[in-house]
């Protein structure tokens, strides 16, 4: 067989020019990866081969985090969580708050109270996220919880009533994953077709990784060091609630943040619960409300949703995970 | 010499073939050795890069944060935070970090401690959820 020495010249050529541009050809689009702390917690974005004007998109995102932030904590003066608790009858707030409060409430309602929103004077009193956290005594308890239930808030279009007057409200288990979800649509509304929102371990993917989807890991919850599985996903959001977050040790006995609203103490039927949703603000409270619930009644809530899928490893370390999720898992 | 006779029989395909694997052994060389040779301890308060040294050169620092003053030590290629003003002091229990990408976040302080340069070990996962 013979070559044309054209040909021949021309192979190590196109090996040569192959090189480069797999080496240098991407230097225009390099990733953009930006962190700050909001919302209690350490947020990363990263936009992979992020086009230009990328850098201004994620500052803005950021400037959109800290904005719910400072409209849905529970303390402060531009909160709205913080004037709902003050007033003591019905109180007219911003659409986001309204829209947060009444999501809240359907999966308050479909939980049967195993979210709950108006929990402010419970989480004061254990004090789990402050200098003293302590196990308070159990009519103590029960006091905090007087006016709390699943019907304790309400909306009628912008306007929010409480059940009680005493109630203190807390948006903390459904206000970050809101953030996460404004912080998306201010990239998307950029032209940013990939990137992630990562508030903490909180995330929200957009797009997938180029050529495949995104592999996100899911932290084992009993071996800080190791994972659970990891998930193969794209545009969604991936909320973890676990016990291992935020504990105190009180004679002997391990206390988290993660409360049952029905009897005001740490929930006792799971160790972690990841729930996959399209948006952050779901997921934030179905992970919250589907740990309190446990492995049958938390898997059953998520089915409540549309795509809404879940995996939860239960306190004897038994490990449940719904069908929707079985084919984008890989165990380690 | 044997090199010459092999060479002599060697057509011109057979030259360019080999050309092009050496070009191929070549660029795997370069991607090696072309990663960031630095490996850098930076520090940011607010988004700011407050601090940044070789990872090398051992040394006690003093970061001011929101809260108080932190303690960072850098030695044998790697930090640890071994003082911090917030009471439950996570960032101490975060232990010691010495490869590229690992982080040491105390957030009541306001501080990131983070690495820089060298391999990152390859991971199985992008983003991780907990």
């Amino acid at each position: 067989m013979r070559y044309s020495r054209f040909f021949i010249l021309l192979l190590p050529a196109a090996a040569l020019a192959a090189f480069l541009f797999w080496r240098f050809g991407a230097a225009g689009e390099e990733s953009v990866v930006r962190r700050q702390f909001l919302m209690g917690t350490l947020v990363e974005i990263t936009v992979p081969a992020a086009p230009s004007g990328t850098a201004d998109a994620v500052d803005r995102a950021f400037a959109e985090m800290r904005r719910v932030e400072e409209l849905m904590r529970p303390d402060g003066p531009g909160s709205e969580a913080a004037a709902i608790t003050a007033a003591e009858g019905p109180i007219e707030v911003g659409s986001e708050t309204a829209e947060v409060i009444a999501l809240g409430m359907k999966v308050a309602r479909l939980s049967g109270g195993g979210f709950d929103m108006g929990l402010g004077r419970l989480k004061t009193l254990w004090g789990i996220e402050t200098e003293h956290p302590r196990v308070p005594k159990p009519e103590e308890i029960l006091s905090a919880l007087e006016g709390t239930g699943p019907e304790d808030l309400m909306t009628d279009g912008n306007r929010v009533l409480k059940s009680d007057p005493r109630l203190a409200v807390d948006l903390g288990a459904i206000a970050k994953g809101f953030a996460i979800d404004r912080a998306a649509e201010i990239l998307r509304n950029s032209g940013v077709t990939r990137a992630v929102v990562n508030a903490g371990g909180d995330l929200c993917v957009i797009g997938d990784r180029g050529d495949r989807p995104w592999r996100i890991g899911i932290q084992h919850p009993r071996d800080p060091g190791a994972l659970l599985a990891t998930l193969s996903l794209e545009n969604v959001s991936v909320v973890t609630s676990g016990d291992y977050e935020r504990f105190f040790e009180a004679q002997g006995q391990r206390y988290h943040h993660l409360f049952d609203p029905r009897t005001g103490y740490p929930a006792g039927l799971a160790q972690s619960m990841t729930v996959v949703a399209p948006s952050a603000a779901l997921a934030d409270a179905l992970a919250t409300a589907a740990f309190v619930l446990g492995p049958e009644q938390g898997l059953a809530l998520l089915k409540e949703f549309s795509q809404v899928e879940g995996l939860l490893v239960a306190a004897d370390g038994t490990i449940f995970i719904s069908e929707g999720l079985r084919e984008k898992v890989e165990w380690p | 010499m044997a090199l010459k006779s092999v060479l002599r029989r060697m057509t011109l395909l057979d030259r360019a073939i080999v050309m092009v694997l050496g070009m191929f052994a070549g660029s795997l060389l370069l991607g090696i050795n072309s990663r960031a040779p630095g490996e850098n301890i930076l520090v940011e308060r607010e988004g700011k890069i407050i601090f940044t040294a070789p990872l090398k050169e051992e040394r006690e620092i003093r970061l001011k944060g929101i809260r108080g003053e932190a303690v960072l030590i850098v030695r044998e290629g790697g930090a640890e935070m071994i003082e911090a003003p917030c009471p439950r002091k996570v960032c101490m229990g975060m232990g010691r970090i010495d490869q590229d990408g690992e982080i040491i976040a105390c957030v009541p302080n306001g501080l990131l401690v983070r690495i820089e340069g060298g391999n990152e070990p390859e991971k199985t996962y992008d983003v991780l959820s907990r």
